[in-house]
């Protein structure tokens, strides 16, 4: 039990906060902001001991399942920090955020610890059933938090979009699982990837052997849900309007936490299926067709997010299309199918959590001061606000994928990797791309600093602030010493045994 | 043997200087122009110590080298050296830096951050001028972009913000090129160290075996691409035709100090990135390829001369004279001669210093008249004698006029093309004695219309230059004639290394 005692203080805790907040209604909802922080602090330290005792142990201590389904790994550790830290932040976001409090901002916490519920099962399963469970009340949460201004029409439009869209593509992608079970007799990745067909259950193997469309169009069906998770194209649509309307705390749940989950299902599904230890050497051989499909995907989604981003005039709007074409960089680590990419993509993850949370934060802050998300309305502002401008523009270079930045580093991992898989045109579109991201981030920084003094004067918000100055510090920092954050993407890596398929 | 890092102290005592500014209340401009000289002033002084001093001028190999790793799981190291290739360049690098402090006393808007921008600049120039592992070059290469970026877009004239954004962008669409041929190379080799690739270039072992598909990329075989991606990266800095389209606006937009140090060295960064980290990894390719390469050049020697000749607006007159000079570095790269290295490595250093100082001749009549165009000038010799004396004096230096130093550099270019092995280099010189007819014409044509003839009323009053003007051109200048008596003073220093580069690009690999 101890295992999954992360879990379980997190469920602990999101009823607690329910409980609380009916109790205290109508009174300061920061109380209930402080007491999940907390909350969040004990499941932290729960996890980064989970993952020194795993890594002390090393990989070769073999972990057995709980309830036979969920897999305690360095892997799932990893996203589930990740998605400690992104829940943190946020929650810091809302409490320092004067506009949310007229929001019964209450339950925010509540739904925000019920999403974290849904990703601390989805990342740490091989079982496709616990998975889109795990999938399902994330995707609940968010539709709920998406459409939390109810009284704002473009909230309300947010949530009812991102409900349809959610709803068709968790159909599609059950409808890939229930072919998928049907074809092998399991719903275990482990036992699809290794089953050989000659006893049951078969696995993919004998499968690819006499029913090659049908295993196809599942795993299409699949990709397409987790496509949509992490809004890449075609699957992107929701994007934009949803990260418009949503409050921008959720949006930046949405696009860091959320977008992160996805990827990790994704690098656990392609990773278990093809390229695990043990995998039928048939099944194997599909991963170079598998990784070509993601190239392709990643080429597509980089470029459409970028140019599409070039005409937005709302940063929010253009944030959401910069993070559709983070995806495709991202999927990139996933299309060489090796386990060095994997690491890469983790890698990138762990840059983008850096730099997409202080561009959110940043936003944020613009918000309370303007009241307006155009980029415009930040004419002349760095020099009002400078620390918050310069951070700023320390995450828009790392954005960019320039050195000496975290995003340097993860891009330029990403493209090791590509060139090393003989993806080399990938990579030249993907390096391309960085110029064309220039363009619009910058116009970020040249609102900022290029125009003249504003006449509005910024009122101080300390809490944010600091937060963007360390996250701009570690920004750099990890573009310079980039050692501890490649350690701990490579221990996620390793913990899923994946060997390189013969090329 | 553990040496006193110098080298590293000349490239960071600029960063330490930076971090100190900040500390600096911004009111404080007294202070903030201390500092700034301070800051600037310890790595010339250091430099020139190095250039007279330390420096070893009887060998070609790496001098002053630091290495340690930086990043180990990448095998990426802090390596960094110089040679008789960079040696001049460094110095003058701290010279340009140096005296743009003084330059931009006149910035009235919030000083504090173009001082501080200005230092962060110097440090990525000199990391790109000292760095031996390609990834380290890379990230010097790009850290330059930024404060280039900012010290255009805040401070410069009626278009600064386009003229920033385009130069940000075309650099970068360069260098991102560049770093996919990097982490290629990187792949090929184990190693980022550019000496050790070159070793194995030298041995004719860099042909991408270690990379899928024996290293072809787009249907182009490896040499190919890495050289080509390479020498575009580096060339749209210099700029070769045709990629010298950023360069106009940018010089014209940038405050003057900034175009000094645009002009005097970013553009050598281009070149000395060929010498140092194109050519020499893949000679072959380097050697099918010359004849392009000094086709380019003789493109730009008479095309930016021609430009000019048509300018009326005084700074994109100099500009397009700067792609017109850069032309003769690339003709001398591509004759592959050791006189067209000389000449080549000497022009870059002698265009250094005449267009910084026609940059700031430039300067100086806009601070007084707020316009720059060529046509509304006349007579200013009567009012300001000294400025028109220094004014020709550097202009007649640019020209390549005997006894000063832009002749020794020309001369020697055009020398090592017309000896080159290929007999088609002797047409090439010939058409580029065009480029040097054209730039005497319009350098004299320019003096002509803004010195000579009647004296404009509205001028009448100019008071002539000032002692920080004069301050800021007099050692350029000084350097112009001293290099035109003495080439030695240059040539001496990066004789060995030369050499030894010429001997490996024509018969290596």
């Amino acid at each position: 039990m101890g295992r999954i005692a992360p879990e379980i203080v997190l469920t602990l805790l999101s009823m607690v906060v329910l409980t609380w907040d009916l109790v205290t209604k109508g009174r300061d909802s920061r109380q209930v902001g402080y007491l999940s922080l907390a909350g969040l602090a004990i499941v932290g330290y729960l996890l980064i001991d989970q993952w020194n005792g795993l890594r002390n142990a090393g990989i070769s201590a073999e972990p057995t399942p709980v309830f036979a389904m969920m897999t305690i790994d360095t892997f799932g550790i990893f996203f589930k920090l990740f998605t400690v830290g992104s829940l943190a932040a946020v929650m810091l976001f809302v409490l320092s955020d004067k506009r949310e409090r007229k929001h019964g901002v209450g339950e925010y916490y509540f739904l925000l610890l019920g999403a974290g519920i849904g990703i601390f099962f989805m990342v740490s399963t091989s079982n496709l059933l616990l998975l889109m469970l795990g999938l399902e009340l994330l995707s609940l949460a968010s539709y709920s938090l998406s459409g939390f201004h109810k009284s704002e029409k473009r909230s309300a439009e947010a949530s009812l979009k991102y409900v349809i869209f959610g709803g068709l593509s968790a159909g599609i992608m059950l409808y890939g699982i229930s072919l998928l079970y049907g074809l092998t007799g399991t719903i275990d990745l482990i036992e699809m990837g290794t089953g050989d067909g000659t006893s049951w259950p078969v696995g993919l193997a004998a499968q690819f052997a006499y029913n090659p469309a049908p295993v196809a169009i599942a795993i299409v069906l699949i990709f397409a849900g987790f496509a949509y998770k992490v809004s890449v194209v075609p699957f992107h649509f929701w994007t934009p309007d949803v990260y418009e309307g949503a409050p921008t705390p959720v949006t930046t749940f949405l696009a860091v936490a959320s977008k992160a989950a996805g990827f990790a299902v994704l690098l656990r599904f392609v990773g278990l299926l093809f390229m695990a230890e043990g995998v039928d050497a048939t099944v194997a051989a599909y991963g170079d067709r598998i990784g070509m499909l993601l190239a392709i995907m990643a080429a597509i989604t980089m470029t459409l997010g970028n140019l599409s981003a070039l005409r937005q005039a709302s940063m929010k709007r253009m944030l959401a299309y910069s993070s559709i074409a983070h995806a495709g960089y991202v999927l990139m680590g996933l299309a060489v199918m090796t386990p060095e990419g994997f690491s890469a993509a983790m890698y990138y993850l762990g840059a983008y959590y850096l730099m997409n949370l202080g561009a959110f934060g940043f936003l944020l802050y613009f918000e309370g001061v303007t009241g307006s998300e155009e980029i415009d309305s930040l004419k002349g502002m760095g020099w009002k606000a400078p620390l918050v401008s310069i951070a700023m523009v320390a995450f828009l270079v790392s954005l960019t994928g320039l050195p000496p930045t975290v995003g340097f580093v993860g891009k330029y991992l990403l493209f090791v990797q590509g060139i090393e898989a003989g993806y080399g045109w990938l990579v030249i579109i993907a390096a391309l791309n960085s110029v064309v991201s220039l363009f619009y981030y910058f116009r970020i920084a040249k609102a900022l600093f290029l125009s003249e003094p504003a006449e509005r004067s910024v009122a101080p918000q300390p809490i944010l602030t600091g937060f963007l100055a360390i996250l701009a510090v570690g920004t750099i920092l990890f573009g310079i010493y980039t050692a501890p954050l490649q350690s701990w993407a490579d221990s996620g890596t390793a913990s899923l045994e994946l060997v390189n398929s013969a090329k | 043997m553990a040496e006193f890092p110098l080298l590293s102290w000349i490239t960071f005592i600029p960063l330490i200087g930076m971090a100190l500014l900040l500390l600096v209340p911004k009111n404080n401009k007294t202070a903030i122009k201390a500092v700034s000289l301070v800051a600037t002033a310890i790595p010339l002084v250091l430099a020139t110590w190095l250039y007279f001093g330390l420096f070893d001028k009887t060998t070609a190999d790496l001098q002053w080298k630091e290495r340690v790793d930086w990043i180990p799981l990448m095998k990426i190291q802090y390596f960094i050296g110089i040679d008789g290739l960079s040696l001049s360049l460094v110095w003058l690098t701290t010279l340009l830096l140096f005296l743009a402090v003084p330059l931009s006393f006149s910035i009235s808007k919030t000083p504090k951050a173009f001082f501080a921008l200005l230092l962060l600049l110097e440090v990525g120039i000199l990391g790109v001028f000292v760095s031996q592992d390609y990834f380290l070059f890379y990230v010097f290469w790009e850290i330059m972009l930024l404060p280039m970026y900012f010290l255009i877009g805040i401070w410069g004239g009626p278009r600064r913000e386009y003229a920033a954004i385009k130069f940000f962008l075309y650099t970068l669409a360069g260098s991102v090129l560049m770093l996919v041929a990097v982490i290629a190379l990187r792949i090929d080799t184990g190693s980022f160290s550019i000496p050790y690739m070159m070793d194995l270039a030298g041995q004719g072992l860099l042909t991408g075996a270690n990379l899928p598909g024996g290293g072809e990329l787009l249907g182009m075989e490896f040499g190919t691409w890495i050289f080509w991606f390479l020498f575009v990266g580096f060339a749209i800095k210099v700029p070769v035709f045709p990629f010298h389209t950023w360069l106009p606006d940018a010089h014209v937009q940038a405050p003057t100090s900034i175009s000094v140090i645009l002009a005097g060295i970013l553009l050598k960064l281009g070149g000395y990135g060929m010498i140092r980290a194109c050519f020499p990894l893949v000679p072959e390719t380097f050697r099918e390829n010359c004849s392009v390469l000094a086709i380019l050049g003789v493109i730009s020697i008479v095309y930016g001369a021609y430009v000019a000749l048509g300018q009326t607006d005084f700074k994109r007159m100099v500009a397009y004279s700067s792609v017109s000079h850069m032309g003769y570095v690339l003709l001398g790269f591509a004759a592959l001669t050791e006189w067209g290295y000389y000449g080549a490595a000497t022009q870059m250093f002698n265009h250094g210093t005449s267009s910084a100082v026609m940059f700031m001749v430039v300067g100086v009549i806009y601070d007084r008249a707020h316009h720059r165009d060529l046509n509304g000038f006349g007579g200013i010799a009567q009012v300001m004698p000294r400025y028109w004396a220094m004014t020709t004096l550097c202009f007649f230096a640019a020209m390549g006029l005997p006894g000063l130093a832009g002749f020794i550099s020309e001369a020697l270019t055009l020398y090592g093309a017309f000896i080159a092995d290929d007999p088609t280099f002797k047409i090439y010189v010939f058409i580029s004695m065009m480029g040097l007819v054209l730039t005497a014409a319009f350098l004299l044509y320019a003096i002509q219309r803004v010195f000579l003839g009647d004296l404009n009323e509205k001028y009448k009053d100019y008071k002539d230059m000032s002692g920080r003007e004069i301050f800021c051109q007099a050692p350029l200048l000084f350097l112009c004639v001293l290099l035109g008596v003495f080439p030695y003073l240059l040539l001496d220093w990066m004789e060995p290394s030369v050499v030894q580069l010429v001997e490996f690009l024509a018969t290596q690999g």
